[in-house]
Order: structure tokens, then sequence, then C-alpha cells
């Protein structure tokens, strides 16, 4: 059995190398000697975006003469993860898969370098973020490309009328549309007084504390504001620290403005609460905003996206790229390839951006201002300061700048968000960072 | 006491009519009960049915969740005229039809065998059968990704992300309790009926097809029911196994396919679940007797 | 028989010895074939997974290294893995204890109304049962929704403010619990229900004739009587609940706090969601002695019934 195996893996191997050396050739078509290509996206939350890369994968095809299936696959319930592990370990899949935020550094073993594909588009679209980087790159090898869809920023969106009413703020004038943010009064300690003012009101701020992502995100921006960091980027575990004190100290005044159940809130828990009406603001990318559109316009007309309050470290704001990654074992890697290449180009990207409403983000600078941000309406101009284009906040990820292997695990495991829950509970602040310390400690191990 | 039942109205026993007092309020008491737990027993079935007739629109109005003032069929016709979710419905359908069929054929003769052919380690196998069904399922299936990896490196056939492959693994859910409720049907026999068959010269296979099957029809309906309905519930293993739109049993379709995360779309989400518990349900409605047969076998005998 | 004996003589007069003899053997080995197929899918899709499972607790989180027990080890130097165990005792026992009383009361009532009406009845309290959990589950978390609950709304018209059923650690815990209750109480109900009709009815008039209360009755004839069928189904019971995943899954995911993690979900999220394949498996082991314990008293009924038959 052993002996089958070794030469079996050799043969894949030398396979692999085959095709690699094929696609130096150019125009490759008979180096997708199988035909067949098997995609599987992340299906998009936005109703018709998945249209979008539908089309663009079929003119791919046509012109390439290969067959492609196309699986979206659902992140609720953490299913693409769960598709992701069972592909790894049965070795077997789709040849193109999204990997979500951490996972290509978990896979990385069994992805294919995509420094062939990375380097020429940073060179045409422009550099990507700190953020993608870190996520995307291992030393030195690009284990996956930043893909247009799904990548989000998650930053507030708010009830321009009830920001208004309740708390006195014009946040249209703080970000008015086509024109750079003068938003420098929207700092930590004002955001707190204006949750505090809405939910005297009766629209409490829409903040989750539970252990998906949206709740995750919007923590790790709170920490980076106050360079909270539990894990340092050399592994070293920092929780015992002044800034982290500071960052649950402010979250626990913010969670008494907060609704009593957000603890238990999962993705969609947010977008529920304001497209209800109940809540002023969220922290989400435009998939509520486009809801609302559908099913409550009224409400649609009042929102307005923006970007984060700056604390004392900084203006920082969640960015959660998507990758496209090419498993080791796929049979067709040159295909495989050629087609993220073609979904990744400019035009490309502006379509998938159009075809979400503006949700999805290229991750690449020189495509974060294309027209259909600007001109999203109701209330036209939402979407402008979505995409960042004044590069007003730093774009970043919870647990950063921890190395992966542990970062992975305070996200998952979403140790901030309960970090905050713990002490607003009640707990001691010494008894938390005590918890925190030990989960973090088994997180080191590997 | 005749004349005082009669007169009460109750319908109360005569051997109780003495204390028909007692029986009538008790009665009642156990209507009261009685109500209040179908309240509680039906509000979720009820509910879906309620918010599968709504809109998107009116659903997040959050107006009186318990009444429609705008009935539609929308969330219906939108799923049932969807190809997805058509082929949801014909996966789950093959999948447990064959799979009430594997583990049928696979359970009455393993039965018949250790129920009545005593053989060398057949008692061990019989608490072994009982004992698989102490291993739960999340264990199983991470062993269960590498030994289809190896499959694949050995013999080139890909069981990953392919509806019937769960017609390979469902019976191990459900051919226990299947032989268990046949084990216990067949031993009720008695062992007159089978011996004389022998003796006239009947192969153990004749005597099986030919005597006790009829015999133990009733016992079969049920474990069939049974079998039919763990096999369409399952859903640890297809959402584990499956990924394609196309290869997706129902109950992993409806919950991978129309829950899309931020966009919680309740409405057609109610429908789908209503329509995947429908095949239960209506089969239910109509072999009830046989159901619980099924699930109380052996239960008078304990 | 007289009739088969005059027919085949031989059967009876001749080969008394090597005929018996060979229809043995040859009986253990159709047998054997018989119980093949059983023991094949048995063995390849139940008992060596589970055995691979084994090995791959005792493996490092990378898969590379053989640890032996160092994973336990982790297991129990950790908080939260205490906190599961607890709460997966703390749920399966309690749901089975509450399934138990419902379904008894419950199954009480059915047998005391008149029969005509107890199939009818009978149909309606069994549906939480037919209904795909999965499918249920997702009611019930529609039910629960923070924003849109419909409890809530009932619960507001008695002056009751908005109750978070999955959003604070006891309530949450309360909610896994009741929806567990709500699916599986109606099978103790029928289960019962058939019990209670085995009762012979001479003992209630010979106890009512003794002038026992109703609680007597109860306690001293149906108790008694059921007690068999009772801890059967409370251990059948128990494992399942145990064993859990698709409730807790769909309606918590374990939150909040982690605090309604029961085995099953915590072996998934630190097995699939946290990448810690060897951990995952080495949690999910942990259900199988403590359901043993529950197997030994379950095998003493089985071994009981089969010395009976």
């Amino acid at each position: 059995m052993v002996s089958t195996k070794v030469s079996r893996r050799r043969f894949v191997a030398g396979t692999a190398v085959a095709s690699t050396a094929v696609v130096a050739a150019p125009f490759v078509r008979s180096a997708y000697a199988a035909g067949k290509l098997s995609v599987g996206f992340w299906d998009h939350w936005v109703p018709g975006a998945n249209k979008a890369t539908q089309e663009l994968v079929k003119e791919w095809a046509d012109k390439e003469k290969v067959e492609v299936t196309i699986d979206y696959i659902t992140s609720q319930g953490n299913k693409l993860l769960l598709t992701t592990a069972a592909e790894s370990q049965a070795k077997s899949g789709h040849d193109i898969l999204a990997f979500s935020t951490w996972l290509p550094s978990r896979y990385a073993d069994q992805l294919v370098p995509m420094n062939d594909v990375v380097e020429p588009l940073i060179k045409a679209n422009g550099a990507v973020n700190g953020t993608v980087e870190y996520l995307g790159k291992v030393d030195g090898k690009w284990l996956a490309v930043p893909a247009t869809v799904g990548s989000q920023i998650k930053g507030p969106c708010s009830r321009i009328d009830l920001l208004k009413k309740h708390a006195g703020i014009d946040i249209q004038a703080m970000y008015p549309a086509g024109a750079a943010p003068q938003a420098d009064a929207w700092n930590l300690d004002n955001f707190l007084k204006a949750a505090e003012a809405c939910q005297k009101g009766g629209n409490p701020f829409g903040i989750g504390l539970g252990t998906t992502s949206d709740n995750v995100d919007a923590a790790g921006a709170f920490f980076h504001a106050f360079g909270a960091m539990l894990v340092d980027a050399k592994g070293n575990i920092t929780v015992k620290s002044d800034p982290v004190r500071q960052a649950l100290d402010y979250y626990k005044r913010l969670m008494a403005f907060l609704p009593p159940d957000a603890p238990s809130w999962d993705d969609a828990s947010n977008n529920k609460f304001l497209v209800s009406g109940q809540g002023s603001l969220i922290m989400n990318p435009p998939s509520a905003w486009a809801v609302a559109k559908r099913d409550a316009p009224q409400v649609a007309e009042q929102l307005w996206t923006h970007g984060f309050p700056a604390g004392p470290k900084g203006r920082f704001g969640p960015f959660l790229p998507f990758f496209w990654g090419v498993w080791n074992f796929s049979k067709n890697q040159a295909a495989a390839k050629s087609l993220i290449t073609f979904l990744s180009q400019a035009a490309s990207a502006e379509k998938m951006v159009i075809a979400s409403g503006g949700y999805d983000l290229p991750s690449f600078a020189n495509l974060t201002t294309f027209k259909v941000w600007a001109e999203e309406a109701p209330p036209k101009g939402t979407l402008y300061h979505y995409p960042n284009p004044h590069n007003h906040q730093t774009l970043s990820i919870a647990a950063a700048p921890a190395p992966h292997k542990i970062a992975e695990q305070i996200y998952t495991q979403a140790i901030q968000t309960q970090m905050v829950v713990r002490y607003a509970k009640g707990e001691a602040m010494d008894k938390t960072l005590d918890w925190a310390a030990k989960e973090l400690e088994g997180f080191t191990r590997n | 006491m005749a004349n005082a039942s009669i007169a009460t109205g109750a319908p109360t026993r005569p051997r109780y009519g003495s204390m028909s007092r007692d029986r009538r309020w008790a009665l009642r008491w156990s209507y009261f009960f009685l109500v209040l737990f179908a309240i509680f027993f039906l509000m979720p079935p009820i509910y879906m049915l309620i918010t599968s007739l709504k809109t998107s629109a009116e659903i997040s109005a959050a107006t009186n969740p318990w009444w429609i003032s705008n009935p539609t069929l929308q969330n219906y016709i939108d799923l049932l005229t969807q190809n997805q979710f058509l082929v949801f419905f014909r996966n789950s359908a093959i999948v447990s039809i064959c799979v009430v069929v594997l583990t049928m054929s696979i359970s009455v003769i393993a039965a018949f065998a250790l129920a009545r052919m005593k053989f060398w380690g057949s008692a061990t196998l019989a608490t072994g059968v009982f004992l698989t069904y102490l291993i739960p399922e999340t264990l199983l299936f991470i062993p269960l990704f590498k030994m289809f990896a190896w499959v694949n490196e050995m013999f080139g056939i890909q069981l990953m992300n392919h509806w019937w492959t769960m017609i390979i693994l469902y019976p191990t859910l459900t051919v226990p309790f299947a032989t268990w409720i046949m084990i216990g049907y067949f031993a009720s026999i008695p062992k007159e009926l089978d011996e004389a068959a022998l003796i006239d010269g009947a192969t153990w296979m004749q005597t099986l097809t030919k005597i006790f099957i009829p015999v133990a029809l009733p016992g079969i309906i049920a474990a069939t029911i049974f079998t039919f309905t763990v096999a369409w519930a399952q859903f640890l293993y297809p959402l584990a196994f499956t990924t394609s739109t196309s290869e997706l049993v129902l109950p992993v379709g409806i919950v991978t396919t129309l829950i899309k995360g931020d966009v919680f779309n309740w409405g057609q989400i109610m429908t789908g679940a209503l329509l995947g518990a429908a095949p239960p349900l209506i089969i239910y409605a109509f072999l009830m007797d046989y159901y619980i047969a099924g699930l109380t076998a052996g239960a008078t005998k304990g | 028989m007289a009739d088969i004996a005059a027919r085949n003589p031989a059967v009876i007069a001749g080969g008394q010895r090597s005929g018996l003899h060979k229809l043995m053997q040859r009986k253990s080995t159709i047998a054997f074939l018989m119980a093949l197929p059983l023991i094949l899918l048995i063995a390849i899709l139940v008992a060596y997974p589970a055995g691979y499972a084994v090995y791959l607790a005792t493996l490092n989180k990378g898969m590379t290294r053989f640890v032996g027990f160092g994973n336990f080890e982790f297991l129990f130097g950790r908080d939260t893995f205490w906190l599961v165990v607890y709460q997966s005792c703390l749920f399966a026992i309690t749901a089975v204890i509450f399934k138990a009383i419902i379904g008894f009361v419950v199954a009480h009532f059915v047998h005391n109304i008149p029969s005509k009406g107890q199939r009818k009845w009978r149909g309606m309290l069994l549906v939480p049962w037919v209904i795909p959990p999965a499918m249920s589950t997702l009611a019930w978390l529609w039910l629960f929704d923070p924003s849109y609950s419909a409890l809530n709304w009932i619960l507001a018209h008695f002056g009751i403010g908005n109750i978070p059923w999955t959003g604070e650690a006891g309530w949450a815990r309360f909610s896994v619990i009741l929806v567990n209750v709500w699916i599986g109480s109606p099978f103790f109900m029928i289960m019962y229900l058939a019990a209670l009709k085995s009762v012979p009815e001479q003992l209630y008039e010979a106890a009512s004739i003794d002038g026992a209360t109703w609680w007597q009755r109860i306690w001293y004839v149906t108790l008694p009587m059921m007690r068999n069928i009772i801890a059967i189904t409370a251990l059948f019971s128990l494992i399942v609940t145990f064993a859990n995943f698709d409730i807790v899954r769909v309606l918590t995911a374990g939150g909040p706090l982690n605090s309604t993690h029961i085995f099953g979900t915590w072996a998934f999220r630190v097995g699939i969601e946290g990448g810690d394949i060897p951990l995952g498996a080495a949690v999910s082991l942990f259900m199988v002695p403590i359901l043993a314990v529950a197997a030994t008293f379950i095998l003493r009924d089985i071994t009981k019934r089969g010395s009976e038959v």
C-alpha cells in the first residue's frame, strides 16, 4: 500500500510539473488536456450577484473550449469551511476554490503557489493592502489570489435620520458623497456618546458580540484602534497589556448601549436589526442596504455607509478578503490559473462589483474608484465611502499581526468578542485576561 | 350506575361508574392539558406554514407574526419552479428509497440468521450491531474523508460530492435499528413453524421468504417507514460529503442554499422546510399505526 | 408431522447423525453468509473509521507526529473542555428527564380519554418526532429570532419583555433543551402509551377498591409496571441526546460564550473550524466512555430479553 501511494504521488507530481511547463508556452489550449474545470465560488449574499461570475466564467470557457462547472457554496453555517476541510482531507475536489480569510495560510502545504498570477496583477492594477498581503502571502509565496467576489470592508452603515434625531450627528456631512471625509470628530468618544443617545432614543447601535465573522471583525477594529494585540507578530502572548485593558473597558461601556442579546448575534442578526427599522447603526458591508432596498425601501433611503471612528492608535476598518486558490491535487492547474487571471482583470472586477451592487471589493489599489460606488442609490452616494477611496482608514483584520496559525484560532474561536462579553458581564478584568491567556497558550501548540 | 353515566353524558367506562364525577373532572383536565400540549407540539409547524405564506416585505415589516395580511403562494411557486429545489427533492427521494431497499434486504436476512440460525459468534454479532448505535457520526466523518481519499487513489472511484455516496453511508445509521426491530419480530414467531418447513425440505431461504416475511410483514413495514424517516432526515453526512447543488439532498439543500448569511429569506426557508418535512408527514399520516408499531417494537416485551 | 415423517422416512430413520451434522454445518455457513453484508457494512463503515478516529486522536495538530495521550492531556487543562463536559451532561440529562416527564404525563392524558379519540390525539402529538430535526430546528430558530421573535411577540401581550432566547447563556441553554424536549418527548409519549395499555386493567380496579388515590395508583401500579420500558426509553434517548449535533449546531452553533457547546458541536468547532482534526477526534471520543456506561445498562436488558426469547 505504501509503495503504491508513493508511486502514485510521484506520478501526480510529475504531471503537475508537466502542466506548469506547458503553461509557459503561449496559447495552451491543448494543455487543458482534460478540458474540464470545476470551480467552487462563495455563494454571494447579495441577490443576483452570482450572475457576474457565471457570465464571466462562461465567456472564458467558450473562448478556451473548457467545460467548467461552478458550485456556489454558502459560508452560512461554515459550509464553505467544511467543504475546504473535506477536500483537503479527501485530496479531491474543486480545481479552483474560494478560500476565506485565513484558509490560504491554513492549507499552505496543499496550495499551488500563485506568484506567477498575482505579481503581474499587482503590476497592472496596483498594490494590495497590508492585510491582503499578511493573509495571502507566506514566506514570499502567494498562496492564493485575492478575489474580488466576497471581499469586503465591514464599516459602519448608519441611519441618517436616526443619528440626526437621537445623537445630533449629520453623517452625510462627515462623509460627503464624492469628496474626502470631514470626520475628525468621528472618534471613539463621540461614537460612545452617539451609541448612548441612540439607545436612549429606542434605536440602539446593532453591533453583535457573537462568534461569527461580523462580530469578530468589528471587535478586531476596535481593538486595533487602541493598539490592543493579543499575540504579537513573533507569537508572544501580549494579552495582559494596557491597550487590551483599555479596549475591554471601552467595549464594556459600549455594550451597555447595545441590544441585550448581542452576544448571540450571527452574521444575519445585525442585518435584520437594521432592516426591521430597530437599529441605527451596524457594522456590515452593503448587503443589509441591498436587502432593505428590496424589502424595506423606506429604511434603505436613510442608510449611509461610512468609516470607522478613530481611536488613540488610529482609524481602522475591518477588511475581509476572499481568495481564489488551486489545490495541488488539481488535475488542471494551468487552466485554473488562466481562469483566475481572467477573473482578476479590471473589466471582470468591475462587472462583479456592479452585479453585487457595490458589495464586492477588489484588493488592488487602482480598482477602488469604479463609478458604481458613487452612483448607487438611494440615497445617492450611499456607498461612495464604502471602498475606502480616500484611504481614510487603515484596513485591518482582527488578530493580526499574530502568526497565522495563532491568529486564525483567535479569529475562529472569537476570543476577542468572548473576552468582551465576559468582562462586560461582570467578570474581573484579571480573570478575563487569565482566561484569554490560557486559551491563547493552547493555540500556540502545534 | 348506567343512568348516572348517561345523565352526565360523559363517556365513562361502566366499571368506574361509581366515580363518574371524578372521572368527568379527570377527563376535562385531560382534554385541557392535551390542548395545551398540542399547542406546544404544533406551534413550530404552524408557524412554518404561516411564514411560508407571507412575502418578504410583510415579514420584514415585523407586524403581527401570527397573522397573514396578504397571503401569497409565491414562495411555493418560486421553489417548485426552481430547478435546483426539484433536484434536491429527486436526490432525497432516490437516496431514501435505495437506502430503504438496501437496509431492508441486509437487515431482514441478517436478522433471520441471527434470530433463528445461531452460528459461531452470532450472539456477539447481535450485541455488536446494537453497539454501533453508540458510535456518533460526528466521530466517523473525518476518518471517512481519509478513507475516501484512499479509495480514490487506489481505485480511481470518487466518493466525495456525490449523492449516491449517501446510499452507501446511510445504512450504517439505519441497519442496526432495523435489524434490531426485525430480530424482535422474528423471535416472536413460534419455532414450530420453521421447523416444520425445514423438515418438509424447504431451504433456509424458502423458510425466510415463504414463512417469516409474510408473518412479520407488519414489522417489516414499520422498519421500512422508520428507515425512510431516518434516511430522509439525515443531516451531518450529506453536509460533510456533498457540496454541489446537483448533489445535495433536501435538508442540507435547504439549509445551505436558502439561508444566505446576511440575507435571511425566511419566507422561502420556511416553505422549503415545510416541503422537506412533507414526505415523512404524508407517509406518517397514512401509515401512522405501522409507524407507531415500529417505534414501540419490543416495548411491551421489555 | 406424522405426514412428513411418513413421506420422508430417511430423514428420521437414516443418516440421523451424519445428516444432522452436515445440516448443522451447512446451516452455520449459510447463516454466516446471510449475516455477511451486515458484518461488512459495520466493519468497513463503522468499526474501521471508529478505530481510525482513535488513531487520529493520538496525532499532533499537523497530523505528522504521534503524541500518545498528548491531546487528552491538553484537553484536561482547558476550561472550555470542562465547560463542554458540564454542558453535555446538563443538556442530555435535563433533556431526557423532561422528555420522560412530559412523555409520561401526555401519555397518561391520552390514555385517560375515550379510546375513540385517542388515535387522533396520538397522531397530532407525534408530529414533532416525524419532521426532520434540521427542518423543525429552523422553525424554532425563526421563533427565537432576536429581531422578529414570534414568541416574544406573544409574551409581550402578557407584559413579559424581550427574552434573549439564544442570547444569554442561561436562556440559550434553556432554548436548546426546550427544542430537544420538543422533538423527543413524543417518542416517550408513544412508548409509554404502549406500555400503559399493557398494564392489566384489573390492577387498577383492585387498587381503587382498596381506596387508592390517583397518585397512589400511579406510584404503586403504573410506575412499577412500566419500570423496564421507562429505563430502556430513557437510555436510548440519552444516547441520541448525547450525540446530538444538528439542534445545537443550527440553533446556537455553541454560543454565546461556548455555553451551549456539547461534545459533537465542539468537536466540529475544534476539528473543522479550528483546523485541529486530531483534537476534534479526541473530543468526540469522550462521548464513547459515557455512552458505554449507558450501554452496559441497556445490554443487561437486552440479555434479559434474549433469554426470554
